[in-house]
């Protein structure tokens, strides 16, 4: 029992340091995220160092600027500078470096906010040591094999509501927060936040969330049809093709009405259907993959989650019911 | 007892050690949530030292029907498949055959098409394969 005091004791001593010095200080996050925009004041951001810019916001109290800073602002300020790697604590410490300097107090307040900041994490990651920081060695190294496993989940509630779903306030986030952009890349601010392009657009469940079909045929939409020419029209084929389906699914409708207002004949003919009737075999396992109706169906049309956009033509049931009954009692 | 103390000393610096190099790892795991659609193409461009190229297809599709890229301009419905190189574009192919300063915004903007996080592989965004290999919430096999 002793021993195993003492390892804590020790290990949370020993550990203390560094992990004071892991947690980035106020000045090395403004440094390296916030300067991007408050060093030269972009977008009407406030500039570092400029009382008169930082005055009014510092009045307003500096737990509204720890907000602002977090979660981002309707005026272009992205949340957490847009680096969500940052941690709350390092975020907050870089708004206090920023405050510190514009109050003029230059040496005083950055200082305190550093020590703050160190504080802060250190006191969150001490806690956090303890469960790994374990009585003997052999129970560390579960400790550390749940730890790593833990660590994924501690992001979020294990047990909220649809844990896999995408929530829907993360849904068509603009370029910087995006999870792929650079939001340190300046090209990246420069791009069009998809909201701001589908805000007018129908609806859908899935994909874009954004109903492609339905904007074009309701004129939401003129994409181009050459690449010069912004009159050339389409050249449509009205014709649909039934598939009929093994099981109970619906029959599949494709028309080539909708494919032939955004595509050309050779986009799809010969190389990915044969234009005959019944020389191609489709499967939703072939367009799982990415082949047949997966080349776009899953990557940029309507997603395969949208099961009854192709499987739209019910069933005639009643025939084959109907007719068994009567044989039989002929 | 000293070597013992200090090997569990050693022990727990290592887990935490461990644990704090996964927690970053899986912070760092991007749960992207970029549009769907989005081609990252990196075919290239890390080895140059270039951000790779994010070709945003949503904002395309509404200026252009998939027809100009893919019948006239040659695009291959594949991500990373078709060998677009600077040069290539420069001379008015592929990307280039818009984006010549006539159409489109010119080749020299490098950082609006080079934006994605240094290290991003090539995909298609959002695509049922991408999602059935590693479900959103899940953090990816490095």
């Amino acid at each position: 029992m002793k021993f195993s005091k003492l390892l804590l004791v020790s290990a949370i001593a020993l550990l203390a340091a560094p992990l004071a010095q892991a947690a980035a200080s106020g000045k090395d996050v403004y440094s390296k995220t916030c300067a991007l925009c408050h060093a030269t004041g972009v977008a009407g951001s406030p500039k570092f160092g400029n009382a008169d810019d930082w005055g009014p916001r510092i009045a307003r109290g500096v737990s509204n600027l720890y907000t602002s800073a977090l979660k981002g602002t309707a005026k272009g300020m992205p949340a957490k500078g847009g680096n969500l790697t940052l941690a709350d604590g390092e975020v907050k410490a870089a708004v206090d470096y920023m405050v510190g300097a514009a109050k003029g107090s230059d040496a005083k307040a950055p200082a305190k906010a550093e020590e703050a900041a160190k504080a802060a994490p250190v006191a969150e990651k001490k806690a956090d040591a303890k469960p790994a920081a374990a009585s003997n060695p052999a129970a560390e190294a579960k400790a550390a094999a749940s730890a790593a496993a833990a660590a994924p989940e501690a992001t979020g509630d294990v047990n909220s509501f649809n844990r896999l779903l995408k929530p829907a306030n993360k849904r068509n986030p603009p370029p910087p927060e995006d999870g792929i952009h650079d939001p340190t890349n300046d090209g990246t601010h420069a791009l069009l936040p998809p909201q701001a392009a589908f805000g007018s657009l129908p609806k859908s469940n899935a994909g874009n969330r954004v109903n492609w079909v339905e904007a074009l045929n309701t004129d939401k939409i003129h994409p181009r049809y050459d690449r010069n020419d912004p009159k050339a029209e389409p050249i449509v084929m009205d014709l649909n093709i039934v598939r009929e389906v093994k099981g109970s699914m619906p029959d599949v409708v494709y028309p080539h009405k909708q494919h032939t207002q955004w595509l050309d004949c050779s986009n799809c003919h010969p190389a990915i259907f044969i234009p005959q009737k019944g020389a191609n075999s489709i499967s939703m396992a072939a367009i799982l993959l990415g082949e047949k109706c997966g080349v776009c169906h899953g990557k940029v049309a309507f997603p395969v989650s949208e099961c009854r956009f192709c499987h739209s033509k019910k069933k005639d049931t009643s025939r084959p019911a109907a007719a068994t009954p009567t044989a039989a009692k002929q | 007892m000293k070597i013992k103390n200090r090997i569990g000393r050693l022990g727990s610096l290592v887990t935490l050690c461990l644990a704090v190099i996964c927690a970053a790892l899986f912070a760092e795991i991007p749960d992207a949530h970029a549009e769907y659609g989005d081609i990252v193409i990196n075919n290239y461009s890390d080895a140059a030292g270039m951000r790779p190229v994010i070709f945003p297809h949503w904002f395309h599709r509404i200026r252009f029907r998939c027809k100009v890229c893919h019948a006239d301009i040659g695009f291959k419905f594949q991500a990373g498949g078709n060998e677009i190189n600077m040069v290539k574009i420069i001379d008015g192919q592929f990307c280039g055959a818009c984006h010549n300063g006539d159409i489109a915004w010119s080749p020299e903007n490098c950082n609006l098409c080079h934006s994605a996080k240094p290290g991003t592989k090539t995909q298609v965004h959002e695509s049922t394969i991408q999602k059935l290999a590693q479900p959103s919430g899940v953090p990816a096999k490095k």
